[in-house]
């Protein structure tokens, strides 16, 4: 085993103490496998050992899923080949390692270019059918594209374009999993499910796992919170958002998708949030009073900017060179609300944008006050503004904390049903209000989800700001949404958790976990503990 | 002041600067390169916009190529360009930036008169930046290129910030004048669904080589002093190349092959001169 | 009238041609070969055809009497009586190209309070100077440099004029073609002289490199090239070589059109990574703020510029303005070294476009070792000082051979 596991060397290993959500662990011990033989002798010597374990992917997630609480760190970067490609029933499925990344996924598809050589024939054979058929793509778009594919699995990633084509769970096709007793599970869709909870299936080696899966209530709204369960259903979806606490994928097959030939983007600027807010509901095909029910074709994308994201956006354009490609954003822009078309040509996506004009117009805005993007480089300046905001979010954050060393931004994660879109918003807008915190409020809002990011002035600021986004929690779940719609529950979110679906919920959850982690070996503090201490 | 007229010029080029190996037939990979106006050229249609919107007047934007570089001028009517030419014409085909210079010089001239002609800094495709002074000289105007910033316009004169190698200069020059611009100007705005809208019915003025009344013998091909006479792939470096030994070998190897391609010379001094 | 044709009894439909083609613009119907109407006539296919089956009708050019220009001028590029190096580089060019031609080299050389430099020319290779010292050339102007380099061409006749490819090259040489109407070819990298016909033989880059164009100008005198600093190779100065120094009789008038109203020359010393041709980057593996001193002294000795990853400027180690990789910020040097540079994805982006990635790193398995052309691994406290040893030395070799 020397050479597999290596001692913890904070000097040379310290960037695998921390994640994108800017908290620091600990770890004994640290491995990086190259292949599942690799991995499965690293579990068994760990296992027996009793010592915990955190898996690694790239480290871009929000919640700390991925910061080790002692023990030893599995960084699956190295396994990150993709193995193979299966032509079944239409659909494509590529076969990826779980540190693959999914820029990388998305380079190969884009050049068609795949390292073969160590492909089954039958792989072979359906690259030259894919590269017959056209372009295709894998839909997940987180908004870090160098996520890797294993972290996206375990929080179910999703991104602006799963408002048309759904969260990275419904894009996965099999997925194959070891767990801590050294046996390793193949699950596809469609194949292995569980009946009234109940499942058996046979491990690699033969064994046979059966069980009684717990069910409870979960949200119909996107979700990344706490376990899949349901009374029928595939059995890899307990494995896809479990962050990292079931099993360990080793491989997974993703779905793709022909990739639409012509992708255009629209920022609209309008002259206030309600307006903003009815043409948000207009353009996903809701009736909305005054507004004559239009129809045109669903954006696969509806995100949100609210008049305090611009006004953070203008003055860091101004002062920031990093910021100085960005486009000019007028004094009169007031709130945007940026959609996606994807179609099959330009002149679909000409007609398209020009009937969005006019309901522009309907919602009290003006189509000049318009970006659009109707070409890869225009689209990537619009990516560019969307990104722009949380980096200034984290700039403010970190000059802050050159005096105030203990803040940090509060970002929820929370999403509800349509019907309470609105007054979810009037919610943020009156407590804000009430409270004098300072905020920015973007995000996936065609699904009823927007991260509001609570910029603290003070450790005073944190505290309410705290206190207030529990609330928020309270009042989303009772609403019927979710705490964590995308980012997960990870290490920092654990007390919503117990907010969404109680102690018996919880309960549940553990049962879930025994049933296939006994020993309760891997990613300790995800999900199940409480909130980390602010360092 | 008076308004000022404004022609910005134009080059359709392929999106892609970088064309492709297929390294197993050694030839050119050009599928779905896609033509795009010239990305540099894209500043110059901005900074007339920001001008006549300042000022009063009217930008035209002009190019030469095959009639489907019509399309791509549309684009800039949806950016605030009054009017689209474009020189076509088999004639002008096989021209080098000389030849180009004469061909545009005529569609300037035949657009009426100007005070300002606004070039992007070079084509990504050719990177001469020939054709902007070439130009000015057949129209017999001033000009500076690089230019980062236009301080002042007024009906006789414009000054600007030009980039040069050691900082910056300011130049005055008496209009009519020509400027080529760099990325540093401004920053070229997207198109609104109005712009598209007022794009799609908006006509592109074409010419031909005798509307234009250009010299046969100075367009074209034969107007070009320049000849391609062979175009061949230079030699590609194999994949990458991992040095052993200790690290004085090592350096020593790697300072070999910096040489060899020239980035390192010998006898060069510490330091530029 | 010029054209390019296909000779349709010739033509096998072997598809030679539409590999060859740059633009994409050739296809085969019914085995025969189409040229489209995006055909620049470059005549890339010409020469490919083995059944030479393409013909390029070039225009017939009036005869003109090329053997009336001789020799090689180059343009010295001087700011404040300082010649640029870049002239010295073309005059050691141009001396290689005049054994060939049997012609002498010249310089020009426009400025004020300049003529001391001119002894400097001839050390170098010149065997003439053309002296113009004069108020009106003390800033570099577009109009009256055109106008001085223009007349001094038309009065001493070169054939060949080669002008490096500076800012001000890059204004003042197309102008000054475009007012002898002849042709320029711009950013050559390699200069020979075509023993048949005597023309210069120009070849530059296309295609962002990925194709090699060489380009003559046949009947049009003088053939006039730029070319890019630190790409010729200068010779070591020789005091003891004689040349001549001539103050031509031109009047030298000042500006009507252009004038210089300001030259700030403050920003040659402000970090400018995205026209840097050279940087030495480093990221968090090198270890400690320390060894920044290890990079800036490597970065020194190439004459770059340092860059660094988002994690280096986060710890503090550099200022946010050496960033690379972030925010749209890319870089397109000639030469990259990415020391202690692990290689995020976001880094390997915005410096892509880099020509040569060189990487030093300690972990074998770092992903900069797949994006780059060469690589070294080891520490960089290690490493460096051994390649600025390396590089130190052969400057000195250089230099104790010129003093033999």
């Amino acid at each position: 085993m020397v050479g597999l596991i290596s001692k913890f060397m904070k000097s040379e290993h310290w960037e695998y103490l921390r994640d994108e959500s800017r908290s620091i662990g600990e770890a004994d011990s640290i491995s990086f496998p190259r292949t599942e033989e690799e991995l499965e002798k690293i579990v068994k010597v760990l296992a027996a050992e009793q010592i915990p374990i955190t898996v690694q992917g790239a480290r871009t997630g929000l919640t700390g899923g991925a910061v080790p609480y002692g023990g030893h760190v599995i960084n699956l970067s190295k396994m990150n080949r993709i193995t193979g490609l299966r032509y079944d029933h239409g659909r494509f499925l590529l076969r990826v390692q779980p540190g693959i990344l999914l820029v990388e996924v998305r380079k190969a598809l884009e050049n068609m270019q795949f390292d073969t050589t160590l492909w089954s024939q039958e792989s072979v054979d359906a690259l030259e059918l894919l590269k017959q058929s056209g372009p295709q793509f894998f839909s997940p778009d987180p908004t870090e594209a160098s996520a890797s594919i294993g972290g996206m699995i375990n929080c179910n990633a999703s991104g602006a374009r799963s408002y048309h084509y759904g969260p990275t769970r419904n894009h996965i096709e099999s997925v194959k999993v070891l767990l801590t007793d050294g046996s390793s599970l193949s699950l596809v869709r469609g194949k292995h499910r569980t009946i009234d909870g109940q499942f058996r299936v046979a491990s690699e080696a033969g064994n046979e796992l059966s069980g009684t899966l717990p069910l409870y209530k979960m949200p119909d709204v996107k979700n990344a919170s706490g376990y899949y369960l349901k009374p029928d259903m595939d059995l890899l979806d307990i494995f896809i958002g479990s962050e990292g606490t079931l099993g360990i994928v080793t491989e997974a097959e993703l779905s793709l998708l022909p990739a639409p030939a012509a992708i255009w983007g629209v920022t609209v600027f309008l002259p206030n949030q309600d307006s903003a807010l009815r043409f948000v509901r207009a353009v996903r095909g809701e009736q909305v009073d005054g507004i004559r029910q239009s129809d045109i074709q669903l954006p696969v994308a509806i995100e949100f900017f609210d008049a305090r994201a611009l006004e953070l956006l203008r003055k860091e354009r101004e002062h920031n060179a990093a910021f100085g490609q960005l486009q000019e954003i007028k004094s009169h822009y007031h709130t945007a609300v940026y959609v996606e078309f994807h179609g099959d040509n330009d002149m679909q996506a000409t007609e398209w944008i020009l009937s969005l004009g006019d309901l522009i117009t309907s919602c009290g805005g003006d189509e000049t006050d318009t970006w659009v993007a109707q070409n890869p480089r225009d689209m990537e300046k619009l990516q560019f503004f969307r990104h722009a905001i949380p980096e200034s979010v984290n700039m403010l954050i970190d000059q802050r904390r050159n005096t105030e060393p203990f803040l940090t931004k509060l970002g929820t994660d929370m999403a509800v049903p349509d019907q309470h879109l609105t007054s979810m918003f009037e919610l943020y807008d009156r407590r804000l209000a009430e409270t004098g915190l300072e905020a920015v409020v973007f995000g996936h809002i065609g699904n009823n989800h927007v991260h509001v990011n609570i910029l603290p002035r003070s450790l005073e600021d944190y505290q309410r700001g705290k206190e207030l986004y529990l609330d928020w929690a309270q009042e989303a779940v009772s609403a019927g949404g979710t705490v964590s719609a995308e980012h997960g529950i990870g290490k920092l979110k654990t007390a919503f958790l117990a907010v969404m679906y109680g102690e018996e919920g919880l309960q549940k959850m553990r049962e879930v976990k025994r049933l296939f982690d006994p020993k309760g070996l891997l990613s300790p503090g995800n999900m199940f503990s409480p909130v980390q201490q602010e360092r | 002041m008076s308004t000022l007229q404004i022609i910005a010029c134009v080059k359709q080029v392929p999106a892609s600067t970088e064309v492709k190996l297929n390294k197993e037939t050694n030839t050119l990979i050009r599928e779905g390169v896609e033509a795009i106006i010239n990305p540099f050229d894209t500043y110059a249609i901005e900074e007339a916009v920001r001008l006549k919107q300042q000022h009063g007047g009217k930008v035209t934007a002009l190019s030469m190529g095959i009639p489907s570089v019509a399309e791509l001028l549309k684009q800039t009517v949806a950016l605030g360009v009054d009017e689209a030419v474009l020189l076509s014409d088999r004639r002008f085909a096989g021209a080098d930036s000389l030849a180009t210079a004469w061909a545009l010089a005529g569609g300037v001239r035949q657009t009426g008169a100007f005070d300002l002609v606004i070039c992007g800094k070079q084509a990504t495709d050719g990177d001469t930046a020939q054709v902007g002074p070439s130009l000015a000289e057949k129209l017999g105007i001033p000009h500076t290129t690089y230019v980062r910033s236009i301080e002042h316009v007024d009906e006789k004169l414009i000054r600007c910030i030009r980039l040069t190698d050691d900082g910056q200069e300011t130049i005055e020059m008496t209009l009519p004048a020509l400027i080529t611009v760099v990325k540093d100007i401004n920053v070229p705005r997207l198109p609104s669904i109005r712009g598209i809208r007022q794009a799609q019915s908006a006509p592109v003025k074409l010419l031909t080589a005798d509307d234009v009344n250009a010299d046969e013998k100075r367009i074209g091909l034969k107007g070009s002093p320049t000849q391609v006479v062979k175009t061949f792939i230079p030699a590609q470096t194999t994949e990458s190349e991992l040095f052993t030994g200790t690290p004085t070998e090592q350096a020593k190897q790697l300072v070999a092959k910096l040489v060899a391609r020239r980035l390192v010379q010998e006898g060069e001094a510490d330091g530029r001169d | 009238m010029a054209g390019i044709s296909i000779a349709r009894e010739k033509c096998t439909g072997c598809e030679q041609c539409v590999n060859a083609c740059p633009f994409g613009q050739i296809s085969i119907v019914d085995d025969i070969a189409m040229i489209a109407e995006g055909c620049t006539l470059c005549g890339a296919c010409v020469e490919e055809c083995g059944a030479q089956a393409i013909v390029l009708q070039r225009a017939s050019v009036e005869a003109v009497d090329l053997a009336a220009n001789q020799g090689i001028w180059v343009f010295a590029e001087q700011m404040d009586g300082q010649v640029r190096q870049v002239a010295f580089e073309l005059l050691g060019e141009a001396r290689r190209l005049a054994t060939t031609l049997m012609v002498p080299v010249s310089a020009a050389l426009l400025g004020f309070g300049c003529e001391s430099a001119a002894q400097q020319l001839i050390a170098c290779g010149a065997d003439r100077v053309y002296v113009l010292d004069d108020p009106s050339l003390a800033h570099f102007n577009d109009e009256t440099h055109v106008d001085v380099l223009a007349q001094l061409i038309e009065q001493h006749k070169p054939e060949i004029v080669l002008i490096g490819a500076t800012t001000f090259g890059r204004s003042l040489a197309p102008r000054v073609a475009s007012r002898l109407d002849t042709g320029l070819t711009a950013d050559c990298t390699l200069l020979s002289i075509d023993r048949e016909t005597g023309n210069l033989l120009q070849t530059r880059p296309a295609f962002g490199g990925n194709l090699m164009a060489t380009i003559v100008c046949p009947n049009h005198r003088p053939q006039m090239a730029t070319v890019r600093p630190r790409v010729m190779k200068a010779l070591a100065p020789d005091p003891m070589r004689a040349g001549e120094i001539i103050h031509p009789a031109i009047s030298v008038t000042p500006p009507r059109s252009t004038h210089v109203l300001a030259v700030d020359k403050s920003l040659g010393d402000s970090v400018n990574l995205t026209d840097a041709e050279i940087i030495v980057a480093a990221g968090k593996g090198i270890g400690s703020q320390a060894n920044m001193a290890l990079v800036h002294e490597l970065a020194h000795v190439l004459c770059g510029i340092v860059g660094a990853t988002r994690a280096v400027v986060d710890a503090g180690w550099t200022s946010y303005d050496h960033q690379i990789g972030q925010t749209g910020k890319t870089v397109a040097p000639k030469l990259y070294i990415a020391c202690g540079i692990s290689g995020a994805v976001q880094h390997l982006a915005g410096i892509s476009s880099a020509e040569v990635i060189v990487a030093i790193n300690k972990d074998p398995d770092a992903p900069i070792f797949q994006s780059a052309h060469y690589g070294i691994v080891g520490s960089v406290e290690q490493v460096l000082p051994a390649l600025i040893a390396e590089l130190r030395g052969i400057t000195a070799k250089k230099t104790s051979i010129d003093s033999r």
